[in-house]
């Protein structure tokens, strides 16, 4: 056995390495290659492709997925030919696959899905980070590190099957984090989380309700979220909670609808009182003392729609006048003050002029009626006994209101119409001839009545 | 001479090592290392080339006469150390999974390895110099006559079994090239 041969190239070495040769050989143009099979495939039963439901049932065919070195086909054309659907997904960058292989140009189906790994074994494998969880409708944003600061398994939510997830994957983990946060929230909100997260929003501590357009302000803020969004199951349902106050206040409204649906109109979400209701755009403007009364005193039995406007509604019983300026005291009052009044009373049927301006009205309204006095002089001016009855009671005919100083236009019969004197005979006032009463004259206050010619004693009896 | 264990306990702790290092990995990854990851990959190929390197040169420098380079003990100690250390990474390389071709090349590999274990014990009871050479000893002629030929007997098993390990192997390795390695 000294040779210079190697050691392995002895007669029995030789033989070995033919039989060797030839078993292998044998064996797999018997087994058709399955002798390097590493191990079962796939026999999870799916949809017939390539008229086949599972990988295993080609177990023995290696060329229908691995292409020779020399082809110019890939692997990833050899799953083409079967998995077509997957292939046209793979053209569109919106889908899970197409953006995958998109956003990894180097990535072929069997980085994620390897294969001989077990008839049972799962036919998905990913590295989380490379894998775009949004394109599948949720992203991972929110789930970066776990709760005990750990970096997220695929097994972590995909309890062993990651093509699929259970709806209620979420709660192990988020009862653990906030047992009694997360049953309320199952509770308010059903069990299927992912009909409201879709991992991109960050709900959670970090979710602001002002996000969006019902801003959570004043009392509002902390509502539980029930109060509004009643049996929310999907986020479609968050969205369409009612905006408009009555949807949630109905029960709290006593105005029973009369000043219509905006409550924010005159409330703000502080609380309902105070209630800052601007009166002054309402057709009744709070002037004055109405200002400072309380709104009962008007609006009783808590109406408030369809208050009367008419002052006498109110002022009845306020009303001194006994009803005789009728129901409208705006006419003559202000609502400053009852004592200061406004009343023209030349608008009335008595204006007053001249010596009558400057009267007390009680010189008139004398037993405190206004309406329907009479406008006749004699109801309060007497006929002087000066008079004698001659003139009866139109003052007017002689006297103007600026004095009694009359001018008689009637003849005086009897008298000569001397020296132009006419009714004013020598230019007179009438008391220069009828000096006791209208009806008796003297002449002598002027005349001497030795000489009837002469002038009297008086200014005028010059010719005495 | 070949009358120690210090291979033996070389071997031990170095599969020790690689064993703590197969755990470390176990434990990061929490999983079995893959045949095709890196770490079961390169335990595979580091120990056929321990495998295939000693068995050659060993082969080598026992055939060679005009070089003597290093003693003939120490190369069966290397041959040792290796035919231990590599199969057992070959071993861990596996997965734990014997299909095929790797199945077979596995238990083959197995088979060597005690086929090794009891050539070794042959071996030593066969008196040598620190080169190797046989020594006409204190030992009955008769004794030495039976060792020499079980010796014998043991080579053409041995070197069969290893020869028919390295047809599997390599073409276990040409499949893995064709089938994974190289896969397009």
């Amino acid at each position: 056995m000294q040779s210079n041969r190697l050691g392995c190239l002895t007669g029995t070495g030789i033989i070995a390495v033919l039989i060797t040769t030839f078993v292998i050989a044998g064996y797999a143009y018997a087994s058709g290659g399955l002798m390097f099979n590493p191990g079962p495939l796939s026999a999870k039963s799916g949809e017939i492709l390539g008229g086949v439901t599972s990988h295993s049932e080609i177990g023995r065919d290696c060329k229908a997925c691995h292409s020779a070195l020399w082809d110019s086909e890939k692997m990833a054309d050899r799953c083409a030919v079967c998995h077509t659907v997957i292939a046209s997904e793979m053209q569109s960058v919106a889908s899970m696959h197409g953006k995958l292989t998109h956003d990894n140009p180097n990535l072929s189906c069997r980085h994620c899905h390897p294969e001989h790994r077990g008839a049972d074994a799962q036919l998905t494998v990913m590295e989380d980070a490379l894998f775009p969880h949004e394109a599948v409708g949720y992203s991972l944003n929110g789930h970066q590190r776990t709760a005990a600061n750990k970096s997220f398994t695929c097994d972590d939510c995909h309890h062993g099957d990651i093509s699929t997830f259970a709806p209620d994957s979420c709660q192990a983990c988020h009862s653990e984090m906030d047992l009694s946060f997360t049953q309320a929230h199952l509770l308010a909100f059903g069990a299927d989380c992912r009909a409201c997260h879709d991992g991109v929003d960050r709900y959670g501590d970090d979710f602001n309700h002002n996000r969006f357009a019902f801003q959570l302000m004043g009392k509002h803020i902390n509502v539980i979220c029930t109060q509004c969004h009643l049996d929310a199951r999907t986020i479609i349902d968050l969205q369409s909670a009612p905006q408009d106050c009555l949807a949630c206040h109905r029960a709290d409204e006593p105005h029973e609808g009369r000043f219509g649906s905006d409550c924010a109109a005159c409330h703000t979400t502080d609380g309902w009182k105070p209630a800052r209701f601007d009166h002054n755009l309402s057709i009744f403007k709070l002037e004055g003392k109405h200002r400072e009364v309380a709104c009962e005193s008007c609006h009783q039995n808590g109406g408030y729609k369809g208050t009367p406007l008419d002052c006498y509604s109110c002022h009845q019983k306020d009303d001194d006048h006994s009803g005789q300026y009728g129901t409208d005291c705006s006419a003559c009052h202000e609502p400053t003050d009852w004592d200061k009044v406004t009343f023209d009373h030349n608008k009335s049927n008595f204006p007053l002029n001249g010596a009558h301006v400057s009267l007390a009205c009680e010189r008139c309204h004398s037993t405190g009626q206004f309406i329907g006095l009479s406008t006749a002089c004699a109801s309060c001016h007497g006929d002087p006994a000066y008079h004698a009855g001659l003139f009866g009671f139109d003052c007017a005919q002689c006297h103007t209101t600026n004095n009694w100083s009359a001018r008689f236009n009637g003849s005086h019969p009897g008298i000569a119409d001397e020296g132009g004197s006419g009714v004013n005979h020598g230019g007179g006032t009438c008391r220069d001839c009828h000096t006791q009463t209208l009806h008796t004259a003297t002449c002598v206050a002027c005349h001497d009545s030795n000489n009837p010619n002469g002038e009297g004693g008086g200014e005028g009896g010059g010719g005495d | 001479m070949l009358r120690g264990n210090r291979e033996l306990w070389l071997a031990l702790l170095a599969m020790i090592l690689i064993t703590g290092l197969y755990g470390l990995v176990v434990f990061l990854t929490r999983m079995i290392p893959p045949a095709s990851e890196l770490f079961g990959h390169s335990i595979g190929i580091i120990g056929f080339i321990f495998m295939l390197t000693t068995e050659t040169l060993y082969s080598l420098r026992k055939r060679s006469r005009s070089v003597r380079w290093g003693r003939m003990s120490t190369w069966l100690q290397l041959h040792i150390f290796t035919g231990l250390v590599g199969p057992y990474m070959v071993l861990l390389h596996t997965s734990w999974k014997f299909n095929g071709i790797a199945g077979a090349t596995t238990l083959l590999t197995v088979i060597i390895v005690v086929s090794g274990f009891i050539g070794r014990y042959i071996f030593t009871r066969i008196p040598r110099t620190m080169d190797g050479l046989e020594i006409e000893d204190t030992l009955s002629q008769e004794t030495i006559k039976q060792a020499r030929r079980l010796m014998a007997l043991w080579h053409t098993i041995h070197i069969p079994i290893g020869m028919a390990l390295f047809i599997s192997a390599f073409v276990h390795i040409g499949a893995a090239l064709y089938y994974a390695t190289f896969l397009k």
